[in-house]
């Protein structure tokens, strides 16, 4: 009903809502992080500062890599969690497929927080396993090395990402058509031949799109190291909100800011190309 | 079908989906147990009390972030529902240059880290000299809300034929009559379901809304700060509550968007 010339003032809001609380914001932060802190100020002239600081600090090197490590184990076990379980439920499940499915991606929408609360209760020093181990006389003492550290960030990172793994990779099995893996069978390949040269090659970009997804949502966050990484298991989540908290130092936080968006780009650029449209949440 | 529940029983694929499940949602079982757990740490379930709930009821703070987090969260979705609607219009019906660009920005929300929306708007609003308020968390959920509906919208819209509005028209209808009585009808359940969605995502913010907030908390922001004296029995009555209303708005959401792939 919307005929072209309607179409476009249809367009005014959505257009607007992306100038000021998407385009402009992200400039401003480009700004801010050339910009530079004096003393309790901040000062107009523009320069590299920032970036040459966080080069220059080993500290901030080594948070950087370990939150790309960190990022890179929770994205990958989020891969190997789930595909089975994609593949299980598209190929071998007729009843009830769509609940399955819905089961898996529910946890989704039920609070972030409450599921870093629960794998606090899990982990903790009077959490579930220790709380169980010491109950049933195991252990004596509390085992404290489950929390506050990087295998906490990453199980938990874990549990978070396996619903964004789980669509992409659901959504390219299920398109894989049935004949395929029929005329392969017909030629003779048992069920681990079909599956290592037919439907493994065209999960390929379903794969991708879930391990890039789980990694960009692994490398920014900052509450889970916050609430389960103790010192030893900071990200650079942490050191960016920092910047804000306590330091003070909001050109810096920018400036890391920028780098991480400048990450995460990257990363969506190359999913946009190679990896499978379909499976992208929300899209 | 006697041969096909053999196979569930004793497949080694059909044993590890148990054990993911487990994994899915044994967490969210531990919360709730301890949340009617008498003793104040966490070891041990003996016995059953709901004395936490009770103290939750009396907590002002907490009801008035919770009251707080409605509001946002309402006001944002209805923002999000006028803007993202009308945006999908704009997204499906019309023809620009850049349009691929436009998609792409408009998804950003929706698969940066929140952190780097939440610094952005941090940085807008100190250059605009505006105290951190409600307004300013009502921004950061406006910005992520838009797009899950414009994309349900949207998604919606490509697949409607379009010769139901050419026949409204044909008939004499105006535009306004056609897109009341003819279109409206045809994406509504897209939209309710859109705004579930949304309203979910907003209810339970954090990650953004942690760098807007001054002194006015929403319910996420609270319970954060109560976890900062270690996990009481109230933060998990609380996530209970939470836990619970998450799965009411979910289960509400499944029914209007019976269709894969939209969510």
């Amino acid at each position: 009903m919307f005929d072209k010339p309607r179409a476009y003032i249809m367009g005014i809001p959505i257009i607007f809502w992306l100038l000021t609380i998407i385009i402009t914001p992200v400039i401003l932060m480009l700004i801010m992080s050339f910009r530079q802190k004096v003393g309790y100020d901040i000062s107009n002239i523009l320069t590299l500062s920032n970036y040459l600081e966080i080069l220059k600090k080993p500290s901030y090197v080594k948070i950087l890599l370990r939150s790309f490590r960190i990022a890179l184990i929770a994205s990958t076990l989020a891969i190997f969690a789930s595909y089975p379980l994609a593949y299980y439920i598209s190929r071998k499940i007729r009843k009830g497929r769509h609940l399955l499915f819905m089961l898996i991606i529910a946890p989704l929408w039920i609070s972030y927080l409450v599921r870093i609360i629960a794998w606090r209760a899990i982990l903790g020093n009077k959490g579930l396993i220790n709380s169980t181990l010491m109950a049933l006389g195991l252990i004596k003492e509390p085992l404290s090395f489950l929390l506050y550290n990087q295998f906490a960030v990453a199980i938990t990172l874990t549990y978070i990402s396996i619903p964004f793994v789980f669509i992409p990779l659901y959504t390219a099995l299920e398109k894989i058509p049935v004949n395929l893996i029929d005329a392969a069978r017909d030629l003779g390949a048992n069920e681990f031949h079909t599956f290592i040269n037919v439907i493994l090659p065209l999960c390929i970009p379903g794969l991708l799109t879930g391990f890039m997804l789980a990694f960009i949502i692994s490398l920014g966050d900052y509450i889970i190291p916050m609430q389960l990484g103790g010192t030893g298991g900071m990200m650079l989540g942490n050191i960016i909100w920092s910047q804000f908290g306590f330091a003070f130092n909001w050109p810096l936080g920018a400036a890391l800011g920028f780098i991480l968006f400048s990450i995460a780009a990257v990363i969506l650029a190359i999913t946009q190309k190679f990896g499978s449209r379909e499976g992208m949440l929300y899209e | 079908m006697k041969k096909e529940r053999r196979k569930f029983k004793f497949s080694p694929l059909g044993i590890y989906a148990i054990l993911a499940y487990s994994f899915l949602y044994l967490p969210l079982v531990v919360v709730i147990v301890f949340s009617f757990s008498p003793t104040k740490s966490i070891v041990g379930f003996s016995g059953f009390t709901t004395r936490w709930y009770i103290k939750l009821f009396n907590d002002e703070a907490l009801i008035a972030a919770l009251i707080h987090s409605l509001q946002v969260s309402l006001t944002a979705v209805s923002i999000a529902v006028v803007v993202g609607t009308s945006g999908a219009f704009f997204l499906v019906r019309a023809n620009f240059p850049g349009k691929q660009l436009f998609r792409s920005l408009s998804q950003l929300p929706l698969i940066l880290p929140g952190i780097i929306l939440g610094i952005a708007l941090l940085i807008l609003f100190m250059n605009l000299g505006f105290e951190l308020s409600m307004f300013s968390i009502l921004m950061g959920h406006v910005c992520f809300t838009t797009p899950v509906i414009m994309f349900q919208v949207a998604s919606r819209l490509q697949r409607l034929p379009r010769s139901f509005e050419y026949a409204a028209k044909d008939l004499g209808a105006t535009p306004v009559k056609t897109f009341w009585y003819v279109t409206l009808p045809m994406i509504r359940t897209a939209i309710i379901g859109g705004a579930l969605l949304a309203f979910t995502m907003s209810f339970d913010e954090i990650i953004i809304t942690y760098f807007l907030t001054g002194t006015w908390t929403t319910l996420p922001v609270f319970i954060y700060g109560m976890m900062r004296f270690g996990l009481s029995p109230q933060v998990f009555a609380i996530s209970t509550v939470v836990l619970t209303f998450a799965v009411v708005l979910i289960v509400l959401m499944a029914k209007f968007t019976a269709v894969r792939g939209e969510l």
